[in-house]
């Protein structure tokens, strides 16, 4: 690449870095807090309010959460439906994204059309329940997935991505004998890795998420996700539960725990993007055509 | 090395929709049978877990007893809708959820583009790699804790930017219970939240441009902001469109938890939207069928939404959603 | 090849749901196969000897709130097997979400045999399931059960629905709300413990003002409340200036508190104290954390409202921040006319149901309630609350003595705990060992608060405009009590809003509530 060497050059990329940096501090200074907060006593939490680094270091909070073996079991459960399910949701959109894609497919409005009004149109949690439950689906992770496993924003997203790449790569590969298969698993998704990078991502960042499938679908809470125990500590230990009565049997956890847990269940969706990044680099498209 | 051809995104040309005859009609279908094939998993998945359950919306016609179910509960045509539109502040809750959608639009929605466009010009690719991966970070911050911090940096009971405020000399702010301060903090949690994960779809359309075309526009000596200009960002114009007839759908639709949050007896003329009265009116007090009258509503408005927008973007020669 | 991969993943899945569909049949069969000998054994010994070990275990399954933060290994829950030879499955659920599992299992049918509700608001949205014949009818068979039968009558009646009983009740001390304090800043400043609503506002005042912490700086608040009437600081101080328990009668007919002069003092007391920055200025956004995490830090003297009981969890983080802090509880404060009052709840904080969806029959309903009256024994009730004795706690004074190992007790002990029926009176566990005198004062003030306690003279009765749309309603009410205590509006605006109140559904509910309260 061609580094730009003017002078009007250098000063808009030192504008341009300032820029970035600072809002690269703001972003990520309430993550350092929460950082700071799962290393520290509740009390100095309550004190500092805006704790960044911890005056009194503390590990009660990960020896806390880490004191049984729950918060890996649904690591582990979380990690698996968002291998599984990422892989299986691009399988079965890239096939729909494709197909939709072509312009030539006769219907491809109508089909296109339908998509977007699932996007608006919801028949609600029972009737969804219902669904699964004949399905013979409840308790199984697969209740995590399939309910899931196109979504409607990410499928159009594809298919765009799917549109730009020039049909004459097609035409030419049609002619060397490939069928409609062939054509997208060695022409197009080859060269549509960025934007398979940022579905896979998506998928995963929602299947890491996946919270209210697992409160409704799995009895069994030994089958639970991360989120379903984020949740349930964040939400006790901030007070925020409106509906909750005068309920003093049982103090809220300390506030050192929820910090911990954020990171605890936050850090390996994170670990995601960066092994990402690559597919984002200019050229990715055009240096798999060459090869 | 590499021709210059026309930038990949190209403005597409619709197939002729005519058929000269039906046979041409089935030899195409017959040709594309294994392009129908690939849909079917697809159309199998909608069918079954989108449009079946679709049928719940019949109880929006309804007064539904979740123990009558649908087939035993009584029908009572329009009552819920009507309520609604009755509704003493309805025509309030309404403009207080179009306001804050329009500062989505208008503030929020070009946010991640800029700031795509910023990562995409940083030099180098240690700091590209590092700043993307800063920013994309509070979108793994659940709206609980971005409210509980915000609460702790605004209060006027020793929070760092009203103790700023006092310590300059100027009076304090009531941030958390103005209604004119809840607007502004509303966008700014978005855009603090969101603008960063907004920018990933950018970067990655960005990515897919072919560098022989600023190469070129290099010899040509255009400057940096020039090639932002008339390479980029019509390069990723179908993509900005796309997203935005999509968001345009959520209208009234901008989800519960945040505004809930932040919603509080002081600041309710403003900050009461339609979702958050779904959840007292209907969600709190078990009233299904209220509810999915208000979200049928919800989904109507949406749906007139995307499609004017869809035209007009077919009429100023784009591409669309459908 | 693909197109193979995709097909064996679907057959694969089929297969999964396949396979736990049967799992599912077997357990039906096996739980029918046993049924019958378990009945016939409860018919001949209905009584609560636990020596009857030949029967077959009978199988519950229990769904109930998670209000803790993971679901508790089966430690407890095999104990608890042993002694009342039951076959236990318990589904805990997030509190939070608790509504929505609730509603979806209800309304597809899969509600299990015992079905713990959220709290009293749940209550009341099934009460119209309940008296469409979806939950068993338990009051004539409680006399069968003589632990059971032991529950208190009053609060059993407050929980009746119709006339007729069909649940069982969590029990909570009547009234547990009044002041946590900072003893050592009124002994400081020369305050006593505040006699009336005067002292009160004066110490609020004077742990403004007069720097009680010794910095050398006007660092401090009085009070520091949140964003909630009920549960923060204005329910319980409007009770004590004389303030009707939601309703009361007035000429006759039953009206609601904020029709009230006394709602209007309370309003007033809680307008000057924030005018003039006695407490914290942004109580009506401040969540029960932030509002704990002030006054924990030593920055608050007054924290009034909630249960008194949580002085050991309020002192456990406050000595931590300031080593020599002591806190003391109170709660007679005399209103202007000089009277006590206190405000009551129905004495119960949730309920459980038994669908008749999930129990076939009343020989089956027997085995559960006979499960519940196990539970209402010293030796269950003991076991389910305060854990294994030795392990979790041990017996001094004949009161219980957590362990210190407070981790152990949150994991295993503390998600049992709200389910236990009845409370120490009825099902004869232990109370809890207080070692600090704040809390030990507490327990006392807990049963002076019930000797001038005001009940809600509503808690049994029905309003369908209430269930409807009570909470609805009562925003305008909130809303228009935090805008006058911040001084935007008047005497005038806030009974307007009250009249809008009464337009918007509030006459109807007052008619009902006054048609039931009449019958």
């Amino acid at each position: 690449m061609v580094e730009d060497r003017t002078i009007s050059g250098r000063i808009f990329s030192a504008v341009n870095f300032t820029l970035l940096a600072l809002i690269a501090l703001v972003t990520v200074l309430p993550f350092v807090h929460v950082v700071a907060g799962s290393f520290t006593t509740s009390a100095e939490l309550a004190a500092n309010k805006f704790v960044l680094i911890p005056k009194v270091w503390s590990f009660e909070a990960y020896k806390f959460i880490f004191s049984t073996n729950t918060i890996f079991r649904a690591l582990g459960v979380s990690i698996g439906v968002t291998l599984i399910g990422t892989l299986f949701s691009m399988f079965v959109t890239a096939l729909m994204a494709y197909g939709l894609s072509r312009r030539d497919l006769d219907g491809r409005r109508v089909f296109n059309f339908l998509v977007v009004f699932t996007m608006l149109f919801h028949g609600g949690m029972i009737p969804t329940f219902l669904v699964v439950k004949e399905l013979g689906l409840i308790d199984s992770y697969a209740a995590l997935i399939l309910p899931s496993a196109i979504s409607a924003f990410n499928m159009i997203i594809l298919k765009n991505f799917f549109q730009n790449i020039p049909e004459g790569l097609e035409e030419s590969a049609k002619i060397d004998g490939c069928n409609d298969f062939g054509i997208l698993f060695k022409i197009v998704l080859p060269l549509s890795l960025p934007a398979i990078a940022t579905i896979s991502l998506f998928y995963a960042v929602t299947y890491w998420n996946t919270y209210m499938s697992a409160i409704l679908y799995l009895d069994n809470s030994a089958k639970w996700p991360i989120q379903v125990l984020l949740r349930q500590i964040v939400v006790l230990a901030s007070g925020m539960d409106h509906s909750a009565a005068l309920d003093g049997t049982v103090p809220p956890p300390d506030q050192t725990i929820k910090m911990a847990v954020i990171v605890v269940a936050t850090l390996p969706i994170l670990m995601v993007y960066p092994f990402l990044q690559k597919h984002f680099a200019k050229g990715a498209m055009l240096g798999s055509m060459k090869g | 090395m590499q021709e210059v051809t026309a930038p990949p995104r190209a403005v597409p040309e619709p197939k002729p929709k005519q058929y000269k005859s039906s046979s041409e009609l089935k030899k195409r279908l017959w040709r594309n049978k294994l392009l129908y094939v690939m849909l079917i998993p697809g159309v199998l998945y909608f069918i079954v877990f989108k449009y079946f359950p679709m049928y719940g919306l019949i109880i929006s016609f309804q007064d539904y007893k979740p123990y009558q179910g649908i087939t035993g509960s009584e029908w009572v045509g329009m009552k819920h809708f009507s309520r609604l539109f009755t509704e003493p502040d309805f025509l309030n809750i309404l403009a207080n959820t179009l306001i804050l959608f329009g500062m989505n639009i208008l503030i929020y929605f070009p946010i991640p583009i800029i700031l795509a466009l910023m990562l995409n010009e940083l030099r180098g690719t240690f700091f590209k790699r590092f700043f993307q991966t800063l920013v994309y970070l509070p979108h793994f911050m659940s709206w609980v804790i971005v409210v509980s911090i915000s609460f702790v940096m605004v209060t006027m009971d020793g929070g760092i930017i009203n103790e700023l405020l006092a310590y300059f000399g100027f009076s304090k702010i009531n941030f958390l219970l103005s209604p004119g301060w809840f607007r502004p903090m509303y966008i700014l949690q978005v855009i603090w939240r969101e603008a960063g994960w907004g920018t990933i779809i950018y970067l990655a359309s960005i990515a897919a441009i072919d560098p022989g075309l600023y190469e070129a526009s290099r010899m040509d000596g255009a400057g940096r902001l020039r090639q932002v200009w008339h390479i980029t960002l019509p390069a990723i114009r179908g993509v900005i469109i796309t997203l935005f007839i999509l968001k345009i759908g959520s209208v009234l639709d901008l989800g519960f938890e945040h505004v809930y949050l932040l919603l509080n007896s002081m600041n309710r003329e403003v900050a009461e939207i339609i979702d958050t009265y779904v959840y007292t009116a209907g969600l709190r007090q078990g009233q299904f069928s209220y509810s999915t009258a208000i979200g049928f509503f919800k989904s109507i408005v949406g749906l007139i939404m995307v499609m004017t927008v869809n035209k007009i973007s077919k009429k100023i020669g784009e591409e669309g959603v459908y | 090849m693909t197109k193979k991969s995709f097909t064996l993943l679907l057959s694969s899945l089929l297969t999964l749901s396949m396979l736990s569909a049967c799992g599912g049949n077997n357990n039906k069969e096996a739980a029918a196969t046993k049924d019958p000998g378990a009945s016939t054994g409860t018919n001949t010994t209905a009584t609560t000897d636990p020596a009857a070990e030949p029967e077959k275990p009978t199988e519950i399954k229990i769904m109930l709130p998670l209000n803790t933060t993971d679901t508790p290994p089966d430690t407890i829950k095999t104990e608890v097997e042993k002694i009342t030879n039951t076959k236990l499955t318990y589904q805990f659920f997030p509190a939070d979400t608790y509504e929505e599992k609730l509603n979806s299992s209800f309304a597809t049918g899969s509600l299990p045999q015992v079905t713990y509700l959220k709290n009293q608001t749940t209550f009341l949205q099934m009460k119209e399931a309940i008296k469409d014949g979806q939950f068993w009818e338990i009051g004539p068979l409680l006399s069968e059960f003589p632990n059971l039968n032991k529950l208190k009558p009053e609060i059993l009646n407050n929980t009746k629905v119709d006339g007729k009983l069909y649940t069982l009740y969590i029990g909570r001390p009547l009234a547990r709300q009044g002041i946590i304090y900072r003893k050592d800043w009124a002994d400081k400043l020369g305050l006593a413990a505040p006699a009336n609503t005067e002292e009160l506002f004066a110490m609020a005042k004077a742990f403004t003002e007069q720097d009680p912490d010794g910095n050398g700086v006007k660092d401090t608040i009085g009070l520091v409340d949140r964003n909630e009437l009920v549960y923060g600081a204005f329910k319980t101080v409007s009770s004590w200036f004389g303030t009707p328990n939601n309703w009361a009668e007035k000429d006759g007919q039953l009206a609601p508190e904020f029709t009230f002069p006394q709602y209007i003092d309370t309003m007033d007391f809680f307008r000057k104290l924030r005018e003039g920055g006695y407490m914290n200025q942004d109580f009506a956004a401040t969540s029960k954390t932030d509002a704990v995490n002030t006054f924990v830090s030593g920055k608050a003297g007054l924290y009034i409202g909630g249960s008194m009981q949580d002085i050991d969890s309020l002192n456990k983080d406050l000595i931590k921040n300031v080593p020599d802090a002591v806190l003391d509880t109170h709660s007679m404060v005399a209103g202007p006319e000089g009277k006590f009052a206190q405000w009551m709840i129905p004495g119960y904080n949730n309920v459980v149901l038994f669908p008749k969806s999930a129990v076939k029959d009343e020989a089956e309903l027997k085995q559960i309630l006979k499960f519940f009256d196990y539970m209402m024994t010293p030796e269950v009730s003991n076991l389910m609350y305060w854990g294994i004795e030795g392990t979790h706690y041990t017996v001094v004074d004949g009161k219980a003595k957590a362990t210190d190992n407070k981790e152990l007790i949150e994991r295993e002990v503390k998600g049992f705990k709200d389910s236990v029926i009845g409370e120490y009176e009825t099902n004869g566990m232990y109370q809890s060992l207080n070692v600090l005198p704040g809390r030990i004062h507490a327990e006392e003030l807990v049963l002076e608060n019930v000797k001038v306690g005001v009940a809600d003279p509503t808690a049994a009765l029905d309003s369908a405009t209430y269930t409807s749309k009570g909470v609805e309603l009562q925003q305008i009410i909130t809303d228009a009590t935090y805008k006058y205590m911040y001084g935007q509006l008047d005497k005038a605006g806030f009974e307007k809003e009250v009249e809008n109140w009464k337009s918007r559904g509030g006459a109807n509910i007052i008619e009902e509530y006054n048609a039931a309260y009449t019958k």
